[in-house]
Formats: C-alpha cells, sequence, structure tokens
C-alpha cells in the first residue's frame, strides 16, 4: 500500500474530533437507556406526554450534577 | 516496488501499488463508525421495544403489539434527541 499522499497531521486531527463526537455520542445513548427506563413507564404512544419529555430532560441534566458529585467526593478521598 | 504486494495478486492493472489518501481513510473511519453506532442503537431498540411490547409473546405477533413496536422505535429516537438537547444545548 502507497500511503505517501497520506497526510498524518490532518489523519489526528481528524481521529481526536471523530473520537470526541464518538464520546459525545457514547453519552447520550448511556443516559437514554437509563431515563427510558425511569421517565417511560407505560406503553409508548404516539406522543411522548409533557411530563415524559420533562422527566427525560431532568433525568439527564441530574445525572450529569450526580456525577460531578461523585466525582469532587472521589477526589477529595485522595 | 512494493515489498508487500503479495505476488499471488491476480489484478491486471500491473504490479502498482494503490494509492491510499489521507481521504480514503477518514471515509473508511467514518463509515465503520457509523456501522458500529447503528448496530448498537438497533440492539438497543430491540431490547428496549421488547420489553416494552411483547410483554406475553403468544403464537404470534399480534397487531398491537406490531404498532407498539413502531411507536417505541420513534418515541426512542425522539427520546435519544431530548437527552441530547438536555446535555449538549443546556442554558448555562
Amino acid at each position: 500500500m502507497d500511503t505517501s499522499r497520506v497526510n498524518s497531521t490532518e489523519l489526528e486531527q481528524f481521529l481526536s474530533k471523530e473520537k470526541e463526537k464518538a464520546m459525545a455520542n457514547e453519552i447520550v445513548a448511556k443516559l437514554t437507556h437509563i431515563c427510558w427506563d425511569k421517565c417511560i413507564t407505560s406503553t409508548p404512544g404516539s406522543k411522548f406526554s409533557s411530563s415524559e419529555t420533562t422527566c427525560l430532560t431532568n433525568c439527564a441534566q441530574r445525572y450529569m450534577d450526580m456525577s460531578m458529585i461523585i466525582m469532587k467526593r472521589f477526589q477529595s478521598m485522595h | 516496488m512494493d515489498p508487500y504486494s503479495s505476488s499471488s495478486s491476480s489484478s491486471s492493472s500491473s504490479g502498482a501499488s494503490p494509492q491510499v489518501s489521507t481521504e480514503d481513510i477518514m471515509d473508511q473511519v467514518k463509515l465503520q463508525l457509523a456501522q458500529a453506532y447503528a448496530e448498537e442503537f438497533l440492539e438497543t431498540l430491540r431490547g428496549k421495544c421488547f420489553e416494552k411490547c411483547i410483554t406475553k409473546p403468544g403464537s404470534s405477533l399480534s397487531g398491537s403489539e406490531s404498532s407498539c413496536v413502531s411507536r417505541c422505535v420513534d418515541r426512542y429516537i425522539e427520546a435519544t434527541g431530548i437527552i441530547s438537547r438536555a446535555l449538549f444545548r443546556t442554558s448555562s
């Protein structure tokens, strides 16, 4: 394989950007998983109720708040 | 000459090794990431919607179960959007 035309700097930048995007996608997927179970308790309807929508939003944001607290708590142990 | 090009290569285009550009690699990476993401997402949908809609598996899938699955898929995709917005478009 002839790789003489590959720009490694450009490729590295691309890969780190893709990695960042993949991480963001992963967090979204994980929280959707968790918050779906917490907030969508009935069989899925043709539309979310406003309380379900609010619950999903709150669930995701509180999860992030919580993870901050855990992080701080953990750091203070050292 | 490329020492790695196999002699068993039956390609008719003489012995020239394929030129790979940065763009080729990027496209390949993007494609594979998208495929992996789609597969994982589908697996999640199967799990979540089976749990929600096929509560008592019968001898065949009922009409209401099928329509539940359709709604479940739509709502799960919608939920993913809501979560994404909640995380990355917060009023700070």
